[in-house]
Protein backbone atom coordinates (compact mmCIF):
# COMPACT_ATOMS: atom_id res chain seq x y z
CA UNK A 1 0.00 0.00 0.00
CA UNK A 2 1.06 3.39 -0.57
CA UNK A 3 1.76 5.57 2.13
CA UNK A 4 -0.41 8.29 3.13
CA UNK A 5 1.25 11.24 2.73
CA UNK A 6 -0.08 15.04 2.86
CA UNK A 7 0.61 18.51 2.41
CA UNK A 8 1.81 20.64 5.50
CA UNK A 9 -1.26 22.23 5.77
CA UNK A 10 -3.49 19.71 5.38
CA UNK A 11 -1.24 17.93 8.26
CA UNK A 12 -1.66 21.07 10.17
CA UNK A 13 -5.64 21.14 9.92
CA UNK A 14 -4.91 17.86 10.90
CA UNK A 15 -3.06 18.72 14.23
CA UNK A 16 -5.66 21.02 14.93
CA UNK A 17 -8.19 18.72 14.50
CA UNK A 18 -6.32 16.29 16.86
CA UNK A 19 -5.77 19.14 19.21
CA UNK A 20 -9.33 19.48 19.50
CA UNK A 21 -10.21 15.87 20.63
CA UNK A 22 -7.63 16.43 22.80
CA UNK A 23 -9.48 19.53 25.10
CA UNK A 24 -12.52 17.65 24.58
CA UNK A 25 -11.14 14.72 26.17
CA UNK A 26 -9.53 16.88 28.64
CA UNK A 27 -12.87 17.97 29.63
CA UNK A 28 -13.92 14.20 30.56
CA UNK A 29 -11.61 14.49 33.43
CA UNK A 30 -12.43 18.50 34.25
CA UNK A 31 -8.83 19.45 33.68
CA UNK A 32 -9.55 23.01 33.62
CA UNK A 33 -12.26 22.15 36.61
CA UNK A 34 -16.22 21.42 36.51
CA UNK A 35 -18.43 23.06 33.65
CA UNK A 36 -21.43 23.28 35.58
CA UNK A 37 -19.49 24.89 39.01
CA UNK A 38 -19.72 28.43 40.02
CA UNK A 39 -16.38 29.61 40.27
CA UNK A 40 -16.58 33.63 40.43
CA UNK A 41 -19.07 36.88 40.08
CA UNK A 42 -20.69 36.76 36.92
CA UNK A 43 -19.61 37.68 33.14
CA UNK A 44 -15.98 38.35 34.49
CA UNK A 45 -13.33 38.95 31.49
CA UNK A 46 -10.71 36.36 31.47
CA UNK A 47 -8.55 36.84 34.72
CA UNK A 48 -7.01 33.92 36.40
CA UNK A 49 -9.19 31.41 37.85
CA UNK A 50 -11.48 31.62 34.58
CA UNK A 51 -9.16 32.38 31.89
CA UNK A 52 -11.71 32.86 29.03
CA UNK A 53 -14.00 34.31 31.29
CA UNK A 54 -17.13 33.95 33.14
CA UNK A 55 -20.60 33.51 32.04
CA UNK A 56 -24.10 35.09 32.90
CA UNK A 57 -23.97 32.24 36.51
CA UNK A 58 -20.53 32.43 37.33
CA UNK A 59 -19.34 29.54 35.91
CA UNK A 60 -15.61 29.44 33.82
CA UNK A 61 -15.94 29.62 30.00
CA UNK A 62 -13.16 27.22 29.66
CA UNK A 63 -14.37 24.22 31.10
CA UNK A 64 -17.58 24.76 29.14
CA UNK A 65 -16.19 25.32 25.63
CA UNK A 66 -14.09 22.08 26.34
CA UNK A 67 -17.39 19.88 27.01
CA UNK A 68 -18.80 21.56 24.53
CA UNK A 69 -16.75 21.16 21.64
CA UNK A 70 -16.73 17.45 23.13
CA UNK A 71 -20.55 17.53 22.27
CA UNK A 72 -20.27 18.79 19.33
CA UNK A 73 -17.31 16.76 17.76
CA UNK A 74 -19.22 13.39 19.48
CA UNK A 75 -22.22 14.07 17.78
CA UNK A 76 -21.40 15.04 14.64
CA UNK A 77 -18.87 12.35 14.17
CA UNK A 78 -21.49 9.66 14.84
CA UNK A 79 -23.57 11.17 12.27
CA UNK A 80 -21.32 11.41 9.85
CA UNK A 81 -20.43 7.33 10.24
CA UNK A 82 -24.33 6.88 10.40
CA UNK A 83 -23.80 8.54 7.01
CA UNK A 84 -20.61 6.87 5.99
CA UNK A 85 -22.38 3.76 6.27
CA UNK A 86 -25.74 4.35 4.43
CA UNK A 87 -24.25 6.07 1.37
CA UNK A 88 -21.88 3.46 0.81
CA UNK A 89 -24.64 1.02 0.91
CA UNK A 90 -27.23 2.94 -0.67
CA UNK A 91 -24.44 4.48 -3.05
CA UNK A 92 -22.61 1.17 -4.07
CA UNK A 93 -25.65 -0.53 -4.81
CA UNK A 94 -27.10 2.22 -6.96
CA UNK A 95 -24.29 2.42 -8.78
CA UNK A 96 -23.46 -1.24 -9.54
CA UNK A 97 -26.97 -2.14 -9.78
CA UNK A 98 -28.42 0.68 -11.85
CA UNK A 99 -32.01 0.32 -13.10
CA UNK A 100 -35.36 0.83 -11.01
CA UNK A 101 -32.65 0.37 -7.53
CA UNK A 102 -31.02 2.96 -8.74
CA UNK A 103 -33.82 5.71 -9.83
CA UNK A 104 -35.78 4.86 -6.80
CA UNK A 105 -32.55 5.59 -4.38
CA UNK A 106 -31.50 8.69 -6.84
CA UNK A 107 -35.45 10.15 -6.39
CA UNK A 108 -35.51 9.82 -3.01
CA UNK A 109 -31.78 11.50 -2.45
CA UNK A 110 -32.73 14.20 -4.72
CA UNK A 111 -36.10 15.05 -2.79
CA UNK A 112 -34.11 15.02 0.66
CA UNK A 113 -30.97 17.43 -1.62
CA UNK A 114 -34.05 20.05 -2.70
CA UNK A 115 -34.63 20.60 1.54
CA UNK A 116 -31.81 23.64 2.34
CA UNK A 117 -29.91 22.31 5.67
CA UNK A 118 -31.21 24.13 8.32
CA UNK A 119 -34.75 23.97 7.25
CA UNK A 120 -34.34 20.11 7.05
CA UNK A 121 -32.87 20.33 10.36
CA UNK A 122 -35.65 22.17 11.82
CA UNK A 123 -38.55 19.63 10.01
CA UNK A 124 -37.04 16.95 11.81
CA UNK A 125 -36.38 18.84 15.17
CA UNK A 126 -40.51 19.18 15.30
CA UNK A 127 -40.73 15.55 14.57
CA UNK A 128 -38.64 13.99 16.46
CA UNK A 129 -38.76 17.19 19.48
CA UNK A 130 -35.91 19.07 20.10
CA UNK A 131 -32.88 17.06 21.51
CA UNK A 132 -29.42 15.46 20.69
CA UNK A 133 -31.15 12.71 18.51
CA UNK A 134 -32.95 15.40 17.06
CA UNK A 135 -29.33 17.15 15.66
CA UNK A 136 -28.20 13.70 15.06
CA UNK A 137 -30.70 12.76 12.51
CA UNK A 138 -31.06 15.80 11.06
CA UNK A 139 -27.14 16.04 10.31
CA UNK A 140 -27.55 12.55 8.84
CA UNK A 141 -30.27 14.00 6.62
CA UNK A 142 -28.26 16.80 5.04
CA UNK A 143 -25.01 15.16 4.89
CA UNK A 144 -26.25 11.95 3.04
CA UNK A 145 -27.65 13.57 -0.03
CA UNK A 146 -24.05 14.43 -1.83
CA UNK A 147 -22.29 11.62 0.03
CA UNK A 148 -24.24 9.12 -1.66
CA UNK A 149 -24.24 10.51 -4.74
CA UNK A 150 -20.67 10.90 -5.59
CA UNK A 151 -20.40 7.08 -4.17
CA UNK A 152 -22.65 6.27 -6.58
CA UNK A 153 -20.81 8.19 -9.52
CA UNK A 154 -17.52 6.64 -7.96
CA UNK A 155 -19.20 3.26 -8.44
CA UNK A 156 -20.34 3.59 -11.85
CA UNK A 157 -17.07 3.96 -12.46
CA UNK A 158 -15.56 1.04 -10.79
CA UNK A 159 -18.45 -0.92 -12.28
CA UNK A 160 -17.52 -0.68 -15.48
CA UNK A 161 -13.91 -1.29 -14.82
CA UNK A 162 -12.05 -4.88 -16.02
CA UNK A 163 -11.43 -6.49 -12.69
CA UNK A 164 -14.79 -6.28 -11.94
CA UNK A 165 -16.10 -7.68 -15.33
CA UNK A 166 -13.64 -10.00 -14.83
CA UNK A 167 -14.48 -11.44 -10.93
CA UNK A 168 -18.48 -11.55 -12.50
CA UNK A 169 -17.12 -13.85 -15.36
CA UNK A 170 -15.44 -15.68 -12.88
CA UNK A 171 -18.81 -16.64 -10.95
CA UNK A 172 -18.17 -14.28 -8.73
CA UNK A 173 -21.85 -13.06 -6.56
CA UNK A 174 -22.97 -10.19 -5.45
CA UNK A 175 -21.61 -9.49 -2.15
CA UNK A 176 -18.19 -10.93 -3.30
CA UNK A 177 -18.17 -8.02 -6.09
CA UNK A 178 -19.05 -5.34 -3.89
CA UNK A 179 -17.10 -5.96 -0.93
CA UNK A 180 -14.03 -7.01 -2.55
CA UNK A 181 -13.93 -5.10 -5.86
CA UNK A 182 -16.33 -2.24 -5.78
CA UNK A 183 -16.29 -1.00 -1.95
CA UNK A 184 -12.41 -0.70 -1.29
CA UNK A 185 -11.99 1.30 -4.74
CA UNK A 186 -14.43 4.00 -3.53
CA UNK A 187 -13.56 3.88 0.08
CA UNK A 188 -11.43 7.18 -0.88
CA UNK A 189 -14.53 9.09 -2.03
CA UNK A 190 -16.07 8.04 1.30
CA UNK A 191 -13.35 8.90 2.97
CA UNK A 192 -13.14 12.25 1.77
CA UNK A 193 -16.57 13.31 1.61
CA UNK A 194 -16.62 12.00 5.25
CA UNK A 195 -14.56 15.05 6.71
CA UNK A 196 -16.71 17.19 4.32
CA UNK A 197 -19.65 15.87 6.11
CA UNK A 198 -17.83 16.49 9.32
CA UNK A 199 -17.58 20.03 9.11
CA UNK A 200 -21.30 20.07 7.54
CA UNK A 201 -22.50 18.33 11.00
CA UNK A 202 -20.60 20.60 12.98
CA UNK A 203 -22.12 23.54 11.63
CA UNK A 204 -25.55 21.95 11.32
CA UNK A 205 -25.02 20.96 15.25
CA UNK A 206 -24.08 24.52 15.56
CA UNK A 207 -27.28 26.12 13.89
CA UNK A 208 -29.88 23.62 15.40
CA UNK A 209 -28.58 24.05 19.05
CA UNK A 210 -28.05 27.98 18.62
CA UNK A 211 -32.02 27.83 17.26
CA UNK A 212 -32.82 25.46 20.50
CA UNK A 213 -33.45 22.50 18.51
CA UNK A 214 -30.76 20.29 19.39
CA UNK A 215 -28.47 20.14 22.38
CA UNK A 216 -30.35 21.51 25.55
CA UNK A 217 -28.68 23.40 28.13
CA UNK A 218 -27.16 22.77 30.95
CA UNK A 219 -25.13 20.51 28.68
CA UNK A 220 -22.80 22.68 26.26
CA UNK A 221 -22.54 22.31 23.06
CA UNK A 222 -20.74 24.86 20.71
CA UNK A 223 -23.96 26.24 19.05
CA UNK A 224 -25.42 26.22 22.80
CA UNK A 225 -22.95 28.20 24.49
CA UNK A 226 -23.01 30.53 21.14
CA UNK A 227 -26.69 30.84 21.61
CA UNK A 228 -26.08 32.02 25.07
CA UNK A 229 -22.65 34.26 24.35
CA UNK A 230 -25.12 36.11 21.93
CA UNK A 231 -27.71 37.53 24.67
CA UNK A 232 -24.73 39.01 26.65
CA UNK A 233 -22.84 39.60 23.33
CA UNK A 234 -22.24 43.58 24.18
CA UNK A 235 -21.52 43.29 27.86
CA UNK A 236 -19.23 39.96 27.71
CA UNK A 237 -18.24 39.15 24.13
CA UNK A 238 -15.54 36.86 25.56
CA UNK A 239 -19.09 34.04 25.93
CA UNK A 240 -19.07 33.86 22.57
CA UNK A 241 -15.09 34.72 20.95
CA UNK A 242 -14.64 31.56 23.14
CA UNK A 243 -16.69 28.80 21.48
CA UNK A 244 -17.28 30.89 17.98
CA UNK A 245 -13.73 30.93 17.20
CA UNK A 246 -13.83 27.15 18.31
CA UNK A 247 -16.02 26.25 15.79
CA UNK A 248 -14.55 28.18 13.44
CA UNK A 249 -11.13 26.20 14.18
CA UNK A 250 -12.93 23.22 13.62
CA UNK A 251 -14.45 23.42 10.85
CA UNK A 252 -11.87 25.05 9.13
CA UNK A 253 -9.18 22.50 9.69
CA UNK A 254 -11.31 19.63 8.76
CA UNK A 255 -12.00 21.16 5.24
CA UNK A 256 -8.03 21.97 4.93
CA UNK A 257 -7.68 17.93 6.02
CA UNK A 258 -10.30 17.24 3.83
CA UNK A 259 -8.84 18.66 0.70
CA UNK A 260 -5.64 17.45 1.58
CA UNK A 261 -7.53 13.81 1.54
CA UNK A 262 -8.50 14.78 -2.16
CA UNK A 263 -5.88 15.60 -3.53
CA UNK A 264 -4.27 12.00 -2.24
CA UNK A 265 -7.43 10.26 -3.29
CA UNK A 266 -8.36 11.89 -6.49
CA UNK A 267 -5.69 12.07 -8.72
CA UNK A 268 -4.81 8.87 -8.83
CA UNK A 269 -9.05 7.93 -8.85
CA UNK A 270 -9.23 9.98 -11.75
CA UNK A 271 -6.40 9.06 -13.71
CA UNK A 272 -7.32 8.27 -17.54
CA UNK A 273 -7.28 4.93 -19.10
CA UNK A 274 -4.05 6.06 -21.69
CA UNK B 1 -17.98 -26.97 -30.76
CA UNK B 2 -17.62 -25.22 -27.52
CA UNK B 3 -19.48 -21.67 -28.09
CA UNK B 4 -21.96 -21.13 -30.98
CA UNK B 5 -23.91 -18.04 -31.90
CA UNK B 6 -26.20 -18.42 -34.38
CA UNK B 7 -27.65 -15.60 -35.93
CA UNK B 8 -26.91 -13.44 -33.00
CA UNK B 9 -28.31 -9.97 -33.13
CA UNK B 10 -27.90 -7.11 -30.25
CA UNK B 11 -30.26 -3.95 -30.51
CA UNK B 12 -29.83 -0.62 -28.54
CA UNK B 13 -32.81 1.59 -28.63
CA UNK B 14 -31.12 5.75 -28.29
CA UNK B 15 -32.71 9.08 -28.81
CA UNK B 16 -35.68 10.89 -27.02
CA UNK B 17 -38.97 9.44 -26.17
CA UNK B 18 -40.94 9.17 -29.30
CA UNK B 19 -38.31 9.50 -31.70
CA UNK B 20 -36.54 6.54 -30.57
CA UNK B 21 -34.37 4.68 -32.95
CA UNK B 22 -33.19 1.22 -33.03
CA UNK B 23 -29.37 0.17 -33.20
CA UNK B 24 -28.18 -2.54 -33.80
CA UNK B 25 -24.59 -3.24 -32.19
CA UNK B 26 -24.49 -6.67 -34.30
CA UNK B 27 -26.96 -8.03 -36.56
CA UNK B 28 -27.21 -11.91 -37.51
CA UNK B 29 -23.87 -13.01 -36.58
CA UNK B 30 -23.09 -16.74 -36.79
CA UNK B 31 -19.77 -18.35 -35.56
CA UNK B 32 -18.51 -21.33 -33.87
CA UNK B 33 -15.48 -21.77 -31.84
CA UNK B 34 -14.47 -25.88 -31.82
CA UNK B 35 -12.33 -27.68 -29.23
CA UNK B 36 -9.14 -26.38 -29.29
CA UNK B 37 -9.44 -23.79 -31.52
CA UNK B 38 -8.79 -19.86 -31.74
CA UNK B 39 -11.34 -17.83 -33.37
CA UNK B 40 -9.48 -14.64 -34.50
CA UNK B 41 -12.34 -11.43 -34.48
CA UNK B 42 -10.94 -8.66 -36.21
CA UNK B 43 -12.47 -5.22 -37.27
CA UNK B 44 -12.95 -1.85 -36.72
CA UNK B 45 -13.64 -0.09 -33.48
CA UNK B 46 -17.85 0.16 -33.75
CA UNK B 47 -17.46 -2.52 -35.78
CA UNK B 48 -19.31 -4.67 -33.20
CA UNK B 49 -16.27 -7.11 -31.43
CA UNK B 50 -16.96 -5.80 -28.27
CA UNK B 51 -20.53 -7.02 -27.99
CA UNK B 52 -19.70 -9.93 -29.76
CA UNK B 53 -17.31 -10.41 -26.82
CA UNK B 54 -20.17 -9.78 -24.37
CA UNK B 55 -22.26 -11.87 -26.15
CA UNK B 56 -19.87 -14.92 -26.17
CA UNK B 57 -19.35 -14.38 -22.70
CA UNK B 58 -22.90 -14.43 -21.30
CA UNK B 59 -23.05 -11.23 -20.02
CA UNK B 60 -25.30 -9.76 -22.38
CA UNK B 61 -28.83 -11.62 -23.46
CA UNK B 62 -29.06 -10.98 -27.68
CA UNK B 63 -31.68 -9.85 -29.09
CA UNK B 64 -32.60 -11.95 -31.03
CA UNK B 65 -30.40 -15.72 -32.32
CA UNK B 66 -29.01 -18.45 -30.03
CA UNK B 67 -25.98 -18.32 -27.82
CA UNK B 68 -24.84 -22.14 -27.16
CA UNK B 69 -21.99 -22.78 -24.42
CA UNK B 70 -21.50 -26.32 -24.58
CA UNK B 71 -24.25 -27.36 -26.87
CA UNK B 72 -26.66 -25.84 -24.20
CA UNK B 73 -27.82 -22.16 -23.67
CA UNK B 74 -26.10 -19.62 -21.07
CA UNK B 75 -27.15 -20.75 -17.48
CA UNK B 76 -29.34 -17.98 -15.41
CA UNK B 77 -26.99 -18.21 -12.81
CA UNK B 78 -23.69 -17.56 -14.33
CA UNK B 79 -22.06 -18.93 -11.08
CA UNK B 80 -23.26 -22.38 -12.69
CA UNK B 81 -20.13 -21.46 -15.21
CA UNK B 82 -17.68 -21.02 -12.99
CA UNK B 83 -14.45 -21.32 -13.64
CA UNK B 84 -15.42 -22.93 -16.91
CA UNK B 85 -15.04 -19.61 -19.20
CA UNK B 86 -12.78 -16.79 -18.11
CA UNK B 87 -11.83 -13.67 -19.90
CA UNK B 88 -8.83 -11.52 -20.38
CA UNK B 89 -9.47 -7.65 -21.31
CA UNK B 90 -8.69 -4.66 -22.46
CA UNK B 91 -6.97 -2.42 -20.16
CA UNK B 92 -4.22 -3.18 -18.46
CA UNK B 93 -4.12 -0.46 -16.22
CA UNK B 94 -7.73 -1.34 -14.84
CA UNK B 95 -7.22 -5.32 -15.34
CA UNK B 96 -6.16 -5.80 -11.30
CA UNK B 97 -8.13 -4.65 -8.51
CA UNK B 98 -5.56 -2.09 -7.18
CA UNK B 99 -6.36 -2.47 -3.39
CA UNK B 100 -5.54 -6.54 -4.31
CA UNK B 101 -1.93 -7.98 -3.90
CA UNK B 102 -1.42 -10.06 -7.08
CA UNK B 103 -1.98 -13.43 -6.14
CA UNK B 104 -5.43 -12.56 -4.57
CA UNK B 105 -5.94 -11.31 -7.64
CA UNK B 106 -4.59 -14.75 -9.23
CA UNK B 107 -6.58 -16.96 -6.55
CA UNK B 108 -9.68 -15.11 -6.86
CA UNK B 109 -11.43 -17.35 -9.69
CA UNK B 110 -10.39 -20.43 -7.55
CA UNK B 111 -12.08 -18.31 -3.94
CA UNK B 112 -15.16 -18.26 -5.76
CA UNK B 113 -15.59 -21.30 -6.61
CA UNK B 114 -14.43 -22.69 -2.79
CA UNK B 115 -11.24 -24.45 -3.57
CA UNK B 116 -7.56 -24.12 -1.77
CA UNK B 117 -5.56 -22.02 -3.43
CA UNK B 118 -2.46 -23.86 -2.12
CA UNK B 119 0.58 -23.53 -4.54
CA UNK B 120 -1.50 -23.11 -7.32
CA UNK B 121 -0.91 -19.50 -6.74
CA UNK B 122 2.50 -19.72 -7.45
CA UNK B 123 2.68 -22.18 -10.34
CA UNK B 124 0.23 -19.69 -12.12
CA UNK B 125 2.87 -17.01 -11.81
CA UNK B 126 5.48 -19.45 -13.06
CA UNK B 127 3.63 -20.18 -16.52
CA UNK B 128 3.08 -17.03 -17.36
CA UNK B 129 6.78 -16.08 -17.10
CA UNK B 130 6.84 -14.15 -13.52
CA UNK B 131 8.31 -15.37 -10.41
CA UNK B 132 5.80 -16.63 -7.49
CA UNK B 133 7.74 -13.66 -5.93
CA UNK B 134 4.87 -11.40 -7.81
CA UNK B 135 1.81 -12.46 -5.66
CA UNK B 136 3.24 -9.84 -2.70
CA UNK B 137 3.39 -7.25 -5.23
CA UNK B 138 0.21 -4.56 -6.21
CA UNK B 139 -0.98 -3.91 -9.47
CA UNK B 140 0.99 -0.33 -9.13
CA UNK B 141 4.34 -1.72 -8.91
CA UNK B 142 3.78 -3.74 -12.10
CA UNK B 143 4.13 -2.51 -16.06
CA UNK B 144 1.51 -3.02 -18.39
CA UNK B 145 2.79 -6.54 -19.70
CA UNK B 146 3.11 -7.84 -16.23
CA UNK B 147 -0.39 -7.12 -15.14
CA UNK B 148 -1.35 -8.43 -18.53
CA UNK B 149 0.34 -11.93 -17.94
CA UNK B 150 -1.24 -12.03 -14.23
CA UNK B 151 -4.73 -11.47 -16.16
CA UNK B 152 -4.08 -14.37 -18.18
CA UNK B 153 -2.39 -16.36 -14.97
CA UNK B 154 -6.17 -15.20 -12.93
CA UNK B 155 -7.83 -16.42 -16.39
CA UNK B 156 -6.25 -20.06 -16.63
CA UNK B 157 -5.90 -20.71 -12.80
CA UNK B 158 -9.00 -22.48 -13.04
CA UNK B 159 -8.11 -24.64 -16.19
CA UNK B 160 -11.17 -22.75 -18.28
CA UNK B 161 -12.39 -25.12 -21.18
CA UNK B 162 -13.21 -21.38 -22.92
CA UNK B 163 -11.01 -17.75 -22.74
CA UNK B 164 -12.73 -14.55 -24.45
CA UNK B 165 -9.09 -12.29 -25.21
CA UNK B 166 -10.49 -8.84 -25.87
CA UNK B 167 -8.21 -6.72 -27.43
CA UNK B 168 -5.78 -8.56 -24.95
CA UNK B 169 -2.81 -7.21 -26.04
CA UNK B 170 -3.66 -3.94 -27.77
CA UNK B 171 -2.67 -1.30 -24.91
CA UNK B 172 0.68 -2.92 -24.64
CA UNK B 173 4.03 -1.91 -27.02
CA UNK B 174 4.57 -3.54 -29.62
CA UNK B 175 7.59 -6.07 -28.21
CA UNK B 176 5.62 -6.85 -24.89
CA UNK B 177 2.31 -7.51 -27.12
CA UNK B 178 4.78 -10.26 -29.31
CA UNK B 179 6.24 -11.74 -25.63
CA UNK B 180 2.58 -12.01 -24.60
CA UNK B 181 1.17 -13.89 -28.00
CA UNK B 182 3.96 -16.32 -27.94
CA UNK B 183 2.95 -17.22 -24.13
CA UNK B 184 -0.64 -17.32 -25.31
CA UNK B 185 0.49 -19.97 -27.89
CA UNK B 186 2.76 -21.80 -25.70
CA UNK B 187 0.13 -21.84 -22.66
CA UNK B 188 -2.96 -22.57 -25.17
CA UNK B 189 -0.15 -25.62 -26.53
CA UNK B 190 0.03 -26.88 -23.44
CA UNK B 191 -3.78 -26.67 -21.61
CA UNK B 192 -5.95 -26.93 -25.01
CA UNK B 193 -8.29 -24.48 -24.48
CA UNK B 194 -10.44 -22.30 -27.04
CA UNK B 195 -9.69 -19.06 -27.15
CA UNK B 196 -11.89 -16.44 -28.97
CA UNK B 197 -9.35 -13.63 -29.78
CA UNK B 198 -10.70 -10.40 -30.68
CA UNK B 199 -8.71 -6.95 -31.86
CA UNK B 200 -8.50 -4.86 -34.24
CA UNK B 201 -5.09 -5.64 -35.16
CA UNK B 202 -4.77 -8.22 -37.84
CA UNK B 203 -1.36 -8.99 -37.53
CA UNK B 204 -2.17 -9.97 -34.02
CA UNK B 205 -4.73 -11.97 -35.09
CA UNK B 206 -3.18 -13.26 -37.70
CA UNK B 207 -0.49 -14.85 -35.81
CA UNK B 208 -2.51 -16.55 -33.46
CA UNK B 209 -6.07 -17.10 -35.02
CA UNK B 210 -6.60 -20.43 -36.62
CA UNK B 211 -9.49 -19.35 -38.09
CA UNK B 212 -10.79 -15.79 -38.88
CA UNK B 213 -13.88 -13.52 -38.84
CA UNK B 214 -13.91 -10.61 -40.31
CA UNK B 215 -16.76 -7.74 -38.44
CA UNK B 216 -17.73 -4.46 -40.51
CA UNK B 217 -20.61 -2.60 -39.30
CA UNK B 218 -21.70 -4.98 -37.13
CA UNK B 219 -22.22 -7.85 -39.12
CA UNK B 220 -19.16 -10.55 -40.04
CA UNK B 221 -18.41 -9.95 -44.43
CA UNK B 222 -16.39 -13.52 -44.19
CA UNK B 223 -14.85 -16.11 -41.85
CA UNK B 224 -12.07 -18.17 -43.37
CA UNK B 225 -9.15 -20.50 -42.06
CA UNK B 226 -6.60 -18.41 -41.50
CA UNK B 227 -4.47 -20.03 -43.58
CA UNK B 228 -6.72 -19.46 -46.57
CA UNK B 229 -7.65 -16.27 -45.86
CA UNK B 230 -3.51 -14.59 -46.01
CA UNK B 231 -3.54 -15.98 -49.59
CA UNK B 232 -7.14 -15.51 -51.08
CA UNK B 233 -9.57 -12.85 -48.59
CA UNK B 234 -13.21 -13.08 -50.36
CA UNK B 235 -14.46 -10.01 -49.59
CA UNK B 236 -13.17 -6.66 -50.68
CA UNK B 237 -12.82 -5.16 -47.09
CA UNK B 238 -10.71 -8.74 -45.83
CA UNK B 239 -8.31 -7.64 -49.02
CA UNK B 240 -8.17 -3.70 -47.76
CA UNK B 241 -7.41 -4.60 -44.13
CA UNK B 242 -4.75 -7.11 -45.31
CA UNK B 243 -3.05 -4.49 -47.71
CA UNK B 244 -2.84 -2.26 -45.04
CA UNK B 245 -0.58 -4.64 -42.69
Amino acid sequence: MKKLRLDPLSLAGLACLLLLVLLALGSLVDAAGDPDAIVGPRLRPPGPGWWLGTDNLGRSVLPRVMEGVGTTLLLSSAAVLVTAALSAGFGVLAGYRGGYLNELIMRVVEVLYSFPAIVLAVLVAAVAGPGQLAALASIVLVTIPLMTRLVRAAAVAVAGRDYVTAAVISGARLPRVLGRHVLPNVAGTIAVQGTYALSVGISVEGGLSFLGFGVQPPQASLGVLIRQGGTYMMAAPWLIIGPGAVLVLAILSINVFGDGLRDRFEPRETRSLV
Amino acid sequence: MILELDDVTVSFTTGPPLRRRRLDAVRGVSLAVAEGETLGVVGESGSGKTTTSRVALGLRRPTSGTVLFDGRPFPRRRRDLAGRIQAVLQHPHWSLNPRMRVGQSVAEPLAVLGRPAGSLVAEALEQVGLGAGFAERYPHELSGGQRQRVSIARALITRPSFVVLDEAVSALDVSVQAQILNLLKDLQAEFRFSALFISHDLGAVRYVADRIAVMRDGEIVETAAAAAFHTAPEHPYSRQLLESL
